[in-house]
């Protein structure tokens, strides 16, 4: 049986009276009728993805200026350049995402989880090779005082976001929030590279990466439950 | 064109739009096997969703997978509320499928309904997408929120299942034609 042979059964199969009713046509239009105005177009995806990254860019240097720039001004001016353009360059990316997760029927070249994956695995992975102190202290208390930080700044990036893009429509809330989440949480980490002096790899490996993760998690979540809202009204 | 003269408020667009797109909605709606009434609802839905977005359109993108990216999520929406149908209900609405005459797509779709049946959820809907709607790889790609390489994957698994089926079912046939 070849390519062409399983088209044609396909396509026998799907010959059959689908005909619309021409009074369904105009049941439909009527109820269009009744709200029928002219409307502004969401602008160009480049416009809003620029307007996107460049809240979380704020977001984290307002963050970091509040509690200090020390760890930018610890690291070495080659550091500043490849740890900040990797972030730039992933968070360009998840805003992209979140752009087109919000305007339906957009092209995708990579899914919101997988941007998350490859996310974690980059910084898993240029951190590793930067940071090469391999002692530990306070590594809980230290730890988890950063996470929050970056987290408490994760979450007003994620909505100043979302508020932007508030006239797009999400077919899929999860994904949106879930790229909402990671755009918030590299902004989140963005604002400790800026502030964290503390250099020593475990803490920067698991403590300010664990911020993305935790971070898209907790975008998903609410995704999943504005989806419930929504699907209760309906 | 239509689609940004239906933004500017010109409801002859309107019109147009909903005569020339309906037809495909609706055969996308009924490849499902939901019967006609249930058709003509989800296609109302759709369009009342459209209408509701139709800001979001953007005159440089293609029309088509917005249309379908919106009719999924719709027919996604019905399909988890008919979850929630109680069997009670569910066994009521299939009696009255059974009862009311020409409720039923008239065999096409029960044809298509055992024919995709070994097929996975996502890689039937990416076969029916190709086929019923007439769409581009590139086209359900943007209609489903995946990658071209995610649809061409799916289409591809899904006709090596349907070659092996069919093939089987052929040889099956000949089998028994021999016999008697």
């Amino acid at each position: 049986m070849k390519h062409e042979d399983v088209d044609e059964i396909l396509n026998r199969a799907l010959r059959g009276p689908h005909d619309v009713k021409s009074e369904v046509l105009h049941r439909i239009a009527d109820s269009l009728k009744v709200s029928f105005a002219p409307v502004r177009p969401l602008p160009s995806s480049i416009v809003l993805t620029a307007v996107v990254f460049f809240v979380c860019v704020a977001v984290a240097i307002a963050g970091a200026a509040r509690a200090g720039f020390f760890g930018f001004a610890k690291m070495h001016l080659m550091e500043r350049w490849i740890i900040f353009g990797l972030l730039g360059a992933l968070a360009w990316a998840a805003a992209r995402s979140f752009v087109h997760a919000m305007i339906p029927g957009t092209r995708r070249h990579i899914t919101a989880a997988r941007l998350l994956g490859w996310s974690c695995v980059a910084l898993v992975g240029l951190f590793g090779l930067l940071f090469r102190d391999y002692e530990t202290h306070q590594f809980f208390r230290l730890g988890i005082a950063c996470l929050a930080t970056g987290l408490l700044y994760a979450v007003p990036a994620a909505l100043f976001s979302w508020l932007l893009l508030r006239r797009g429509f999400a077919v899929n809330m999860v994904t949106a929030g879930l790229s909402a989440g990671l755009l918030g949480g590299l902004a989140g980490i963005g604002m400790l590279e800026l502030h964290c002096p503390n250099f020593e790899a475990a803490h920067v490996l698991v403590w300010h990466i664990a911020v993305a993760p935790i971070s898209s998690a907790v975008g998903a979540g609410m995704g999943w439950l504005l989806h419930l809202r929504r699907a209760s009204r309906q | 064109m239509l689609m940004v003269r239906y933004q500017q408020g010109d409801f002859t667009a309107a019109t147009a739009l909903i005569e020339r797109t309906s037809p495909r909605l609706y055969r996308f709606f009924a490849a499902q096997q939901v019967s006609r009434a249930h058709a003509d609802d989800l296609l109302q839905e759709t369009w009342l969703r459209i209408h509701k977005v139709r800001h979001t359109y953007r005159p440089s993108e293609p029309a088509l997978p917005w249309f379908y990216a919106i009719a999924r999520h719709v027919r996604v929406d019905h399909h988890r509320k008919s979850i929630r149908v109680t069997e009670g209900e569910r066994e009521l609405q299939a009696m009255s499928k059974t009862i009311s005459p020409g409720a039923s797509n008239a065999g096409s779709s029960d044809d298509l309904e055992a024919l995709l049946a070994p097929l996975s959820a996502s890689e039937r809907e990416v076969i029916e997408m190709l086929k019923v709607t007439g769409m581009s790889l590139e086209e359900v790609a943007r209609a489903t929120s995946s990658t071209v390489g995610s649809v061409k994957q799916k289409a591809h698994r899904a006709y090596k299942k349907l070659r092996v089926m069919l093939s089987r079912e052929a040889a099956g046939r000949e089998r028994s034609e021999k016999a008697t």
